[in-house]
């Protein structure tokens, strides 16, 4: 489905990514984990569009989309809930939604989409003419979930939904998460809360200043990162 | 931990810098003999805007600051230093008001050089009142404020007749400027913008203008480099004012307008704001320019034509190489966050 | 000396109005503009003049009908914006803030000068059209056609606006754009698209406040935006910056302000009408930097 190759990715002058490659299969979950500034959203930035790859590919479908302007990648089917969530404050929870499917214009779509994001998160119904920066917290990792899959995307990626949430909200988002990967959407999630990460995915990637460290099924890895915390004490 | 090479490189730089100087006023001399009046005033002009580009570059080139009102700083100047030395016999008869006693009395005038220092001084008190409150805001303000300021200035410059004669503007001051005064000057601002910028101080202010964040994490006080740095400019620019009242030894409200800021903005983004020899270049290519179109100008009829000129410069500058001449290229992170973030807000 | 009866002041009170209409609506464009782009768009206040000496010409010297004149007023405006956002800004857009700054500087100096080689540097006599020149006596309020209709024109732009930026996706766009333009570029806006789109708003509102402006004073000259454009600055800065509401408050009240100051200080003073636009403004930065109906924006 998504085939990253060989992408170097600079966050301004500074170069953040470096010789990175990674690919997503069609229906999986898979995570991107690491610690703070291994360029995990950077990544994500360059395979939605808004940062620019200075070299190498990005392949989606099959098809080259490595110069493809962002806003044209959502139409493509990808879209990226993006890390602190980055919903439009000043705007209305319907207004957010709405413009989740800015480029779409099959009305009946939109409305049934609307609908399951609303049986996803009902509390979103109920606010939908409220400003969206009154939400809770949790709430507005809601709302930034709903408008990235308002745009119906095949691929969904997901920039650490846990972020400065209580326990038993990641839990919720996380089950919300579980169901729309079965709804047939692949979920690519970039986290730093390992455990809750690891437990939905099927294929995990540790990033390490700038590059993938090491990858493969969650609990090898997991085992892998536990033997090189005994040995290097990290 | 004696670096011999460094100490040498910076004894070389200072010799570079002496025979640069000795070299510049042998040239001055030179040209003031041989030239005709007319061109050794142009290039005594040029000494002169070169003080008030340089100390523009202070604020707008090294702190990303964007200040529109150095014209303004200019006028307080020139006021200051023609009111504090304009003859005691001529008071009378040019309707200027006598001095006051704590400025030397009815029976005095200054010389230049301190009525010239005086000129900088409220320019700088003036931009530190204004300063303070601005400067906390978001950069742009500044833009705004400082104009409004320069436009306060002109509009107070019309209307005090009883101090600057109002519109018809203040005639027959001592025109003390020459060459040596101008390039005096000019390489005093030159130096101590240098001497700033290669200090800790100059480089907090890069650290500002790259990425006031982290600057701020890493414990300096934007706010007072900012207004430092935008004091210290008006100081100069109120010196390039007096320079400017005795050259030409008539000044009006109406010489100090946004025509004149434009022209100083000009020379500073031309030849490339944040270097030092740039706001140099910059200044000797416009003014070379206007005196050179100004008889064109004239002789078809078509006034505006230098200051359209200027813009097509300006804008083919800003779009082609907004670095400047003397720029080098950089993709400061200020950029490069634009592009992460497009049109997106700096929290 | 002044005398402040009740009628002087309710006609100084309809005179900031209509005086205030004409800065909203330049504010207005100019919030839009620094919205999206963080950028004080000096060369707005140069497309009123553009708009006005286009009317001139349409309209007085060519004999074109009024609504025709108008029509096309409009049109030049919008394409105007556009020009200036494929020449100017689009390659801008990416640079350091303060370069888009300088280069609508340079714009507006640019079409300054311009303006004052096509057509001199003398002032030009501006007509109304004569249904518009009628003079109107009550007993507590003297008026002309044409304050009606700038009024009335301006609350319908006004209208039309705030319904735009309400209820279509474009508008709605163009707020989520301002807010973050990060954001909005994920979820799928052209980004391009929204800033080519307020400039035709921007510059073709600009462009009929021009005609406004000249037939409200009754004469136009080729440095008559720079003013105009820098106090619908101040306006967005009195009403709050980032707030489309606010800056047509702050028009209204700049109007109000800067007609009082002329009314109703001593006639000497009234040579320090910018002068006192700006000192407001310091005092506004100083005291709440917010204006009225802003969020608060620091650095």
């Amino acid at each position: 489905m998504l085939k990253v190759d060989g992408i170097d990715v600079h966050y301004g002058v500074i170069p953040a990514v470096r010789e990175l490659s990674l690919s997503v299969d069609k229906g999986q979950v898979a995570t991107l984990v690491g610690a703070n500034g291994a360029g995990k959203t950077t990544t994500l930035k360059a395979i939605m569009g808004t940062l620019p790859a200075k070299r190498g590919t990005i392949r989606y479908k099959g098809e080259e989309i490595t110069g493809v302007p962002a806003d044209r990648r959502v139409g493509m089917g990808i879209a990226l809930v993006p890390e602190g969530r980055q919903i439009f404050s000043r705007l209305t929870v319907g207004e957010n939604l709405a413009l989740g499917a800015y480029h779409r214009k099959d009305k009946e779509a939109i409305k049934k989409d609307r609908e399951w994001i609303y049986t996803l998160f009902p509390v979103l119904r109920e606010r939908i003419n409220q400003l969206a920066g009154t939400l809770s917290g949790g709430e507005q990792q809601m709302l930034a979930l709903g408008r990235g899959l308002m745009s119906h995307p095949e691929l969904l990626m997901l920039d650490e939904p846990s972020l400065g949430l209580a326990p038993i909200v990641v839990v919720d988002i996380y089950e919300v998460i579980k169901e729309i990967n079965r709804s047939g959407i692949t979920v690519l999630l970039v986290e730093q809360n390992i455990n809750m990460a690891m437990k939905i995915s099927s294929y995990a990637y540790i990033m390490e200043t700038g590059k993938i460290r090491t990858e493969g099924a969650p609990n090898e890895v997991m085992k892998r990162e536990n033997i090189m915390k005994a040995y290097l004490g990290e | 931990m004696f670096d011999i090479r460094a100490t040498f490189s910076k004894v070389d730089r200072r010799l570079m810098a002496v025979i640069l100087i000795a070299v510049l006023f042998l040239c001055l001399w030179v040209a003031s003999t041989a030239f005709s009046k007319y061109i050794v005033f142009i290039i005594t002009l040029i000494g002169v805007y070169i003080v008030a580009s340089a100390s523009l570059n202070l604020t707008n080139g090294y702190t990303g600051l964007f200040s529109l009102g150095h014209a303004g700083f200019m006028a307080v100047g020139a006021y200051t230093s023609a009111l504090l030395t304009f003859p005691v016999k001529g008071r009378e008869i040019f309707v200027i008001p006598k001095l006051p006693m704590f400025l030397g009395g009815p029976e005095a005038a200054w010389p230049f050089l301190p009525a010239l220092v005086m000129g900088g001084v409220f320019a700088a008190i003036l931009a530190a009142v204004v300063g303070l409150p601005v400067l906390r805001l978001r950069g742009h303000y500044l833009s705004v404020a400082s104009l409004g300021l320069m436009v306060l200035v002109t509009a107070l410059a019309m209307n005090l007749r009883n101090l600057t004669r109002g519109s018809i503007g203040i005639n027959s001051i001592p025109t003390y400027t020459n060459i040596w005064w101008a390039y005096g000057c000019a390489v005093v601002t030159v130096y101590v913008v240098w001497r700033v910028v290669n200090s800790s101080f100059g480089r907090a202010m890069k650290a500002i203008r790259e990425d006031e964040i982290a600057a701020r994490v890493q414990g300096i006080n934007p706010l007072k480099y900012k207004l430092l740095a935008f004091t210290i400019g008006a100081f100069f620019a109120g010196i390039a004012g007096g320079l400017y009242a005795h050259i030409s030894g008539a000044i009006r409200p109406y010489a100090f307008s946004f025509n004149l800021t434009f022209q100083i903005v000009i020379m500073v983004v031309l030849g490339g704001q944040g270097t030092i020899s740039g706001p140099i270049v910059g200044t000797v290519l416009v003014t070379v320019l206007r005196y050179v179109l100004k008889p064109l100008e004239e002789a078809l009829g078509v006034y505006g034509l230098v200051e359209l000129i200027y813009a097509l410069l300006l804008i083919i500058t800003m779009l082609r190489k907004p670095e400047g001449i003397m720029g080098r290229k950089s993709g400061g992170p200020r950029g490069g966050r634009w592009v992460g973030s497009l049109g997106g807000k700096k929290s | 000396m002044i005398v402040l009866t009740p009628e002087y002041i309710i006609q100084q009170i309809f005179n900031g109005i209509v005086f205030g209409a004409m800065y909203a609506l330049l504010a207005l464009g100019m919030t839009v503009i620094y919205g999206i782009l963080r950028l004080i768009h000096f060369a707005h206040g140069a497309l009123i003049t553009v708009g006005s000496f286009c009317f001139y010409l349409l309209f007085m010297v060519l004999g074109l009908p009024f609504p025709a004149a108008i029509v096309l007023v409009i049109g030049l405006g919008a394409l105007m914006g556009l020009i200036l956002d494929m020449v100017a800004y689009k390659k801008a857009v990416g640079g350091p803030e303060v370069s888009m700054l300088i280069t609508s500087l340079g714009f507006y100096i640019f079409i300054e000068n311009l303006m004052k080689l096509i057509v001199s540097p003398q002032p030009y006599a501006f007509q109304s059209p004569p249904f518009l020149d009628t003079i109107y006596s009550m007993p507590v309020l003297t008026f002309r056609t044409i304050d009606i209709f700038i009024i009335a024109t301006s609350i319908a732009i006004m209208v039309f606006f705030t319904l735009f930026v309400k209820k279509t996706k474009m508008g709605v766009a163009m707020r989520a754009t301002s807010e973050s333009g990060e954001a909005a570029r994920m979820v799928g806006i052209n980004i391009g698209r929204v800033i080519s789109i307020s400039f035709i708003i921007a510059s073709a509102i600009a462009a009929i406040t021009g005609f406004m402006w000249g037939a409200k004073y009754g004469q136009i000259a080729y440095n008559m935006g720079f003013m105009a454009g820098v106090k619908a600055f101040v306006a967005i800065v009195i009403g709050g910056v980032g707030s489309i509401p606010g800056a047509m408050l702050g028009g209204f009240i700049l109007g109000i302000l800067e007609t009082f100051s002329v009314a109703f200080l001593p006639p000497g003073y009234a040579a320090y009408r910018d002068g006192i636009v700006f000192f407001i403004l310091i005092l506004i930065l100083i005291v709440k930097p917010s204006g009225i109906l802003g969020q608060r924006e620091v650095e």
